[in-house]
């Protein structure tokens, strides 16, 4: 039987952890290719449904990285993203939706080692934890094929 | 409520207001809404404890505002949404009035919104012991027991939208849910819909709702989803002090203090 | 329909080597709606790129995915390339297969289907892109300066020898600011007026700058480029084209006794005054608050001497409008008083002074014309003694930063007073000495090794007065906490510099940031020190931060380089990234409800209020709108916003919502 091998989501902002993953990869620091990364100008824009979609879709576990606190590349970005994500955590644990699968980091663009080991560690974790069955059993609702001619 | 009556018919007659949103006797032994627009009718208004229907959510309706300046009969958790409105720019002193009732059931009039809103400010927002207990179970749950719960309890719904109807803060013409390029909240009422629903209105009142609980008296399958928005009251208060309805200033979620808690991220 | 073209690029053997390039192209072209889909040795090349613009003439490609190394690398080299055969630039993705794929994993099927999955990512993402165009909003070349210290001088005169038109406004009686009060300036010891009071001059005859003394600023509207600004030029109760500035009405106006603010409260000066002799505008200006005339309605002494009949006691403050397209704050710092020691004694003993009370006494313009003098007696002071950090470093009565310029400036206190008074006796209890600039350390070792100035490392707990002299007590702590009386003429407190009063409002009605000290903030600490996060708005010298001249100097030139860049176009070009809120037909108008909250999300307040009218002018709905020209495209409004009405172009909805779903469906 094959080794379970989890689905991550990483969300990451332009200016900071973009830019440190791409010094992950210029410094050749190798880790686990389970995360696939999207771009956004700032964590700021990223909204909730987002990380909700991600496990509709099938994601095991979601990485969500931005800028560390006063350097946003737009001042105040992250800022609004960390009260967001508290609140999120919060009403997400209260529904029961596992939030040990949701990593939450500030990694800036020097930081190439750190992201690394973000990865690395989200990856060992949601392996332990396993797939996301619980929600992926209620996300497999019939889609109606759309058929028009 | 004589008094009530009184000044709503004075109200009416010297055309300062159009329109006066109370509550009447319906059918059953329920209260409904009511539009008094001719003094007459104003001996058809009354106020006893069924009277929690939070009318607030008829304010911001266009059919009601056509009709010129309006009175609206208001508890004090009508009030919060008032202030609450006013601070979202839905409402001003230009075109609502407010006859507040007091705990003890009397009348007390407010010259302008920023009467009412020092008057709201003297009662925190509590939740109250039953749900407590509520809550408190919950939280003694596992993660998993907790997930259960709600796909459970939430599987009856038929998205009928009674709650949002009912809640005076969606008031936005277009609902996120209704919002399909592209469809982020799934419409139809299986598990995941009711689920991301529920989810994302709860997460669109954080800051803003003031535990009316109109969203679950309006529930026609009586789900208790204002477990969700009391949970988040809470966290309101436990991270961030909690929050009263203000007319100006900084909203909840639209500040931040540059030492928020962040324990979780790494 | 999207005809979407693949270039996969091999970047030599960076990404083949870990990656099957052939297969992920091979992959690519089996998806719905890509047309071409190739792998090549090294896209951003001559030919690499030719191929791409030959395949947009050729397919007709509605929109191209690059996949090759990172896009903060060549984004723009391709956006070119697609632009030059005709695609609209932002039509042209790019898939990180080399940073985030094949520089990082090992060689094998889970790398190439990572490969494979990151570009089936854009492929979905760019069928949702719109073109865009960029930005264009008109310049105004003209620039206001606030504040007339060395740093608003300095900016405004590199502005204005750039070739562009200069407002400058300050809010006292004359340009010069603080650098006017000193006497000597380390680490030369260059006499301050002597070096600044050609500057001055300068800038009042230099014909790009228009200066306006006695002026603050009223309000500011618009944004980069474009502001308005209302300048109240507060009344100097005299016409200035009669004034000669002959000096007549200073000399014989009867109220002498008001305490000069020049002199820092050891002098005097009259109602009617110039704040120094070489002040520019070498102009009077009436105190208000202290004139008989305005108080009691009587004297008019100045009005009768005045030879050209240039007093004018009714004189009304007047408004200037004028348009800007940039603005350089160069407000300054003022001195925390250090009454908030009363152990210190400041307030109660006259003889303890603050450092900037210090330069007067030195300065030959100053109350004693130079001569070290004891203000409660006029004694020249045989023993002296210098406090560092009183009011600095201090998070529990003071302020916790450290004010960067005291170490110098009492090593130069110091020197001055031992070259003045010969044989006296200087003492400095300090806790470090922080000398780090050009011959700064040098500087002090002279004052320790040449002059005689006794550095005693430690602090003073007590300041207090017996039999006509001040004791000192401190404590030596290199010497293990050994006591230190002192039987001192004078004391020197080294002050706290602190932002300028008023700071606060100012920032405010700039809409810029400030910090908890009510310094300006720069929008980054490290590489954009003279920048705002208020597009157009430019810091130089300390209203920033605590700095020395020769800093203030150096960030007033950059600020005015800024400033220049800008001016440098007619129009400002900006990447159409931003913000939108959308307009649909009556009676909707949007589905914008008007809430705002997208308002405070705003770092830059780009978003503005729009009202919706009617016909008769009546105002339906007033719903908001992004200002294009300070939208920066952080996207916070777009996740801000419940009902969705606001997206932000290049990562709208509809673009994130295809990325994750490609992602995951088929991952």
């Amino acid at each position: 039987m094959a080794e379970f091998e989890p689905k991550i989501v990483a969300f990451v902002c332009n200016w900071c952890t973009y830019a440190g993953a791409d010094l992950t990869g210029t410094s050749r620091i190798k880790y686990a290719s389970n995360v696939r990364i999207i771009r956004f100008p700032c964590t700021g824009r990223i909204d909730y449904m987002l990380l909700l979609k991600a496990f509709d879709e099938g994601a095991d576990g979601i990485i969500v990285s931005g800028c560390h606190p006063n350097d946003c590349h737009y001042t105040s970005g992250n800022f609004h993203a960390r009260r967001r994500w508290i609140m999120f955590r919060e009403l997400c644990d209260f529904v029961g939706i596992d939030i040990n699968r949701v990593l939450f980091s500030w990694v800036s663009a020097a930081e190439g080692a750190k992201w690394a080991d973000v990865v690395n560690t989200t990856v060992t974790k949601i392996r332990e934890l396993g797939p996301y069955t619980e929600y992926q059993e209620v996300a497999k609702y019939p889609v109606r094929e759309v058929t028009n001619g | 409520m004589d008094e009530l009556r009184k000044r709503a018919k004075e109200l009416l007659e010297s055309k300062k207001v159009s329109v006066v949103i109370g509550y009447e006797e319906g059918t059953g032994d329920r209260i409904r809404a009511l539009f008094v627009e001719k003094p007459e009718d104003v001996s058809r208004l009354i106020f006893d404890s069924r009277c929690v229907l939070n009318l607030a959510t008829y304010i911001t309706k266009h059919e009601v505002k056509a009709k010129g300046k309006m009175a609206i009969t208001a508890t004090i958790p009508v009030m919060r949404s008032i202030v609450q409105l006013a601070y979202e720019f839905q409402v001003s002193d230009k075109n609502l009035l407010v006859l507040g009732i007091t705990p003890e059931s009397n009348l007390m009039e407010f010259k302008d919104l920023l009467e009412v809103e020092t008057y709201i400010h003297k009662f925190e927002i509590e939740i109250n012991a039953s749900y407590r207990e509520k809550l408190d179970k919950l939280a003694a749950m596992t993660q998993a027991e907790r997930w259960r719960f709600w796909i459970d309890e939430l599987a009856p719904c038929f998205k009928c939208y009674a709650c949002r109807a009912a809640c005076p803060m969606c008031y936005c013409h277009r609902c996120t849910v209704d919002f399909n390029q592209p469809q982020w909240i799934p419409v139809p009422s299986h598990e995941l819909g009711n689920l991301e629903w529920h989810i994302m209105r709860a997460v669109h009142l954080i800051g803003r709702c003031i535990d009316c609980d109109a969203c679950a008296n309006a529930c026609p399958l009586a789900i208790p989803i204002n477990l969700l928005n009391k949970r988040l009251l809470e966290d309101a208060k436990k991270h961030f002090g909690g929050y009263q309805p203000i007319l100006k200033g900084d909203h909840l979620m639209s500040t931040f203090k540059p030492d928020d808690k962040e324990n979780f991220i790494r | 329909m999207s005809k979407i073209g693949v270039f996969v690029c091999h970047c030599g053997e960076n990404i083949s080597a870990t990656v099957d390039c052939a297969k992920v192209a091979e992959t690519a072209a089996g998806y719905d709606g890509v047309v071409y889909s190739i792998d090549y040795k090294y896209m951003c090349s001559d030919p690499g790129q030719s191929l791409i613009k030959s395949a947009i003439v050729e397919k007709g490609l509605t929109g191209v995915v690059v996949a090759s190394c990172s896009p903060r690398m060549h984004e723009p080299t391709f956006r070119k390339a697609c632009a030059e055969a005709g695609l609209n630039p932002y039509m042209c993705e790019m898939a990180n297969l080399r940073e985030h794929c094949s520089w990082v994993h090992e060689k094998g099927d889970a790398t190439t289907q990572k490969a494979i999955d990151l570009v089936r990512i854009l492929v979905e993402k760019v069928k949702k892109n719109h073109s865009l165009n960029s930005i264009k909003v008109p310049v105004t070349k003209t620039a206001l300066v606030i504040g007339g210290g060395i740093a608003g001088i300095q900016a405004s005169l590199d502005i204005a020898n750039s070739g562009h038109k200069v407002i400058l406004i300050e809010r006292d009686p004359s340009i010069g600011g603080h650098m006017s009060q000193l006497s000597e300036t380390f680490p030369t010891l260059d006499c301050s007026q002597c070096i600044l009071t050609p500057r001055m001059v300068e800038v009042a005859q230099h014909p790009n700058i228009t200066l306006y003394t006695y002026a603050e600023l009223e309000s500011l509207e618009g944004f980069i480029g474009n502001f308005k600004a209302k300048i109240r030029r507060k009344s100097k109760s005299i016409d200035e084209k009669l004034c000669t500035g002959c000096g007549q009405c200073t000399t014989k106006c009867p109220v002498k006794k008001i305490p000069s603010e020049f002199n820092e409260g050891l002098g005097k000066r009259t109602a009617i005054y110039v704040p120094f002799p070489q002040a520019v505008p070498n102009k009077p200006v009436i105190d208000r608050i202290n004139c008989t005339y305005y108080i009691k309605g009587k004297c008019k002494v100045c009005e009768i001497v005045c030879p050209t009949k240039a007093i004018r006691f009714d004189q009304e403050d007047t408004i200037v409008e004028v348009e800007v397209g940039a603005i350089v704050l160069a407000t300054g710092f003022a001195v925390k008083q250090p009454d908030f020691f009363p152990e210190y004694g400041y307030g109660k003993f006259p003889d303890v002074i603050t450092g900037l009370q210090f330069e007067r006494l030195a300065s030959a313009s100053g109350p004693t014309l130079g001569e070290i003098r004891r203000p409660s007696d006029g004694k020249i002071p045989e023993k002296i003694v210098f406090l560092a950090c009183a009011g600095s470093r201090d998070p529990a009565k003071g302020i916790p930063y450290c004010s960067k310029i005291c170490c110098m400036y009492i090593a130069k206190h110091a020197m001055l007073y031992q070259h003045k008074v010969h044989g006296g006796k200087s003492y400095v209890f300090y806790m470090d000495i922080r000398a780090g600039g050009k011959m700064y350390e040098e500087f002090v070792r002279r004052a320790i090794e040449d002059d005689g100035v006794n550095y005693i490392r430690g602090r003073v707990s007590r300041i207090y007065e017996k039999n006509g002299k001040l004791i000192v007590k401190g404590a030596d702590t290199l010497l293990g906490a050994m006591p230190v009386d002192i039987e001192a003429d004078m004391v020197v407190l080294a002050t706290a510099g602190i932002a300028n009063e008023g700071s606060e409002e100012l920032a405010q009605k700039l809409h810029t940031s400030y910090d908890s000290y009510h310094f300006f903030s720069e929008a980054h600490p490290k590489l954009k020190p003279v920048e705002t996060n208020t597009a157009g708005i430019f810091l130089a010298g300390a209203c920033q931060s605590p700095k020395d001249i020769p800093e203030s100097v150096a960030m007033a030139s950059g600020a005015a380089v800024k400033v220049a860049c800008l001016f440098s176009q007619d129009e400002l070009t900006r990447e159409p990234l931003i913000a939108m809120v959308n307009r649909q037909a009556a009676p909707v108008y949007s589905s914008c409800v008007g809430c705002f909250l997208c308002v405070s999300a705003c770092p830059y307040q780009a978003i503005e209020r729009e009202e919706i009218k009617n016909r008769n002018g009546e105002v339906i709905k007033t719903i908001a709108k992004v200002n294009p020209g300070l939208c920066q495209g952080c996207g916070t409004c777009v996740a801000f916003c419940r009902t969705k009405s606001i997206d932000i172009q290049g990562y709208t909805h509809e673009e994130m919502y295809s990325e994750v779903m490609a992602l995951l469906n088929d991952y």
